[in-house]
């Protein structure tokens, strides 16, 4: 067992004692709830928006907010006088963030796969709710490292949501027409959607699909490069 | 001559968004077997130091040499045999007293019985209540415990008896002494003078982020301190105080008079102490 396999370890300890693995189940068999108020020839509908918010806006939330925690209780700090890399730091909260956007989207898929006829395309969903998690964590974490405090962590978080999110919402619900498409592309969270609706058997064209995952990498490597990795020691030891 | 273990050179040190250095030019070295003191009061550059000395800071000017070999030159490996203790609490809230020493424990290759630890500081029976349960000073105490997981050959300790009461103040510098007594080697940063004048074989004072002077606790004292001694004796019914010079006092007619002939009630060296010695070097005061 090597340091980032412990880390991961004490990620999902955490995770569960911190209550945030629980709070998630919480919010499943809430969107489950809705899905069955809804109904069965609807809900279906509803299911890959749900799942979309789950990986993009709960990531997000989960990254920071904790992140923000851990930095209150100094516990980011005595990490880095571990003899852990800096790296297995950070991938360990990204791998605990992943996982659970992957428990959502395997719980969300065979809900709709088993009852409300969705068709589900699982070899997308994994892979695509791998990649959106990944992105969004780094979001996450450069919000994190990027604020001052925690309303400053909500406030850009809301702004993300109101500018990046909700427009990618009003389209998938046909508020807003096809002419928004182009524009919506400079958003993290239209090209999540994009995969999310393919993953459900949606008919996207493949050029959006090859530019969607290319962005979605793209950003993840830019905010890793150039804002988590630099940034994260001077927020961890900032007292 | 014991080993050198940190020699501090030219050591300068800016923060990005501050003009001044919080460390401007300090020289320093730190033997085996040693307790070497950091004496100043907040903002003097002492944490700054620490945190560059356990690699924390980097982008530093000079030289730091740790077992002869350059401070930059090292990987996380270095983290094995050192042992931090920081200034506030470092647990997660939600995990026990004895799941926190489990986690960082399994960071490192070698580990120690925390059990002992516990048992020595007088965590042993709250080890299975939540951290976010513990008082301030029990806090500290499982930081203490913290440092020492990995049986470190160097201690980094900051304002280490911080929010402690007298009684676990006393076992945390008997076991620091312990740590040197078995050839650890530590760096104490404080702005407490009984932890340094108890503690340290030797004290850098330092404020605005120089090094005004280095010695052994008894070498200020002799240094800077007052030679004098004052005696206290009854007089028409009250106590009266008269002060001697130190030197000579043997041949002082006046004092051996006086000590022959009055009821002596006390009589005391006039030792200055190191509060007065640091205000004297560096005209600042320490407390804070």
């Amino acid at each position: 067992m090597n340091n980032l396999t412990r880390l991961v370890a004490g990620e999902f300890q955490r995770l569960a004692k911190y209550k945030i693995l629980q709070s998630g189940l919480g919010v499943t068999v809430l969107w489950v709830l809705v899905l069955f108020l809804i109904g069965r020839d609807e809900g279906g509908l509803f299911i890959p928006l749900f799942l979309f918010m789950d990986l993009t806006m709960m990531t997000v939330l989960l990254i920071g907010a904790g992140l923000f925690y851990e930095r209150q209780e100094n516990t980011l700090k005595t990490l880095l006088i571990t003899p852990t890399k800096l790296s297995h730091i950070i991938f360990s909260k990204l791998i605990s963030a992943v996982y659970i956007a992957l428990q959502s989207a395997v719980f969300l898929g065979l809900l709709g796969y088993l009852f409300f006829d969705s068709t589900v395309k699982f070899y997308y969903l994994l892979p695509f709710t791998l990649l959106i998690a990944l992105t969004h964590a780094m979001i996450g974490y450069t919000f994190s490292v990027l604020v001052k405090d925690f309303t400053g962590l909500l406030a850009a978080i809301m702004s993300y949501m109101i500018l990046f999110a909700f427009p990618s919402i009003f389209y998938a619900l046909d508020i807003l027409g096809d002419t928004w498409e182009y524009l919506l592309l400079i958003s993290p969270t239209h090209g999540s959607m994009l995969l999310v609706d393919l993953s459900f058997g949606k008919s996207v064209a493949p050029a959006l699909i090859i530019l969607s995952v290319l962005y979605l990498v793209a950003l993840s490597f830019i905010l890793a490069k150039f804002i988590v990795f630099p940034k994260y020691i001077e927020k961890a030891i900032k007292e | 001559m014991a080993k050198k273990i940190i020699e501090v050179k030219n050591l300068r040190f800016t923060y990005q968004k501050d003009a001044v250095k919080a460390v401007d030019g300090i020289d320093f070295t730190v033997h085996e077997g040693e307790i070497f003191g950091l004496l100043g009061p907040s903002g003097a550059g002492k944490s700054t130091t620490q945190k560059i000395l356990i690699r924390l800071l980097k982008g530093y000017e000079g030289s730091i040499s740790y077992f002869g070999k350059d401070l930059s030159t090292y990987d996380n490996t270095f983290y094995e045999d050192i042992g931090v203790g920081f200034e506030l609490p470092v647990h997660f809230s939600k995990l026990t007293g004895a799941e926190n020493m489990a986690f960082f424990s399994k960071l490192y290759k070698k580990q120690v019985d925390v059990g002992p630890l516990l048992k020595r500081v007088g965590l042993y029976e709250d080890k299975d209540r939540l951290v976010g349960e513990y008082s301030k000073g029990m806090k500290m105490r499982l930081n203490f415990v913290r440092a020492l997981l990995n049986d470190p050959k160097v201690l980094f300790l900051d304002e280490v008896t911080n929010g402690l009461d007298p009684k676990n103040a006393r076992i945390i510098k008997d076991m620091i002494r312990e740590f040197k007594e078995a050839g650890g080697t530590v760096i104490l940063s404080t702005h407490l003078m009984n932890d340094v004048e108890e503690l340290c074989d030797n004290i850098a004072f330092i404020s605005s982020g120089k090094i005004r002077e280095i010695a052994t606790p008894r070498a200020l004292k002799l240094k800077h301190g007052r030679r004098i001694v004052d005696v206290e004796y009854q007089h028409n019914g009250q106590t009266t105080t008269e002060t001697f010079e130190l030197d000579d006092i043997g041949n002082n007619a006046d004092f051996l008079n006086l000590i022959k002939t009055r009821e002596i009630e006390t009589i005391h060296s006039g030792e200055t102490s190191l509060d007065d010695i640091f205000i004297k070097v560096t005209g600042e005061q320490i407390h804070e």
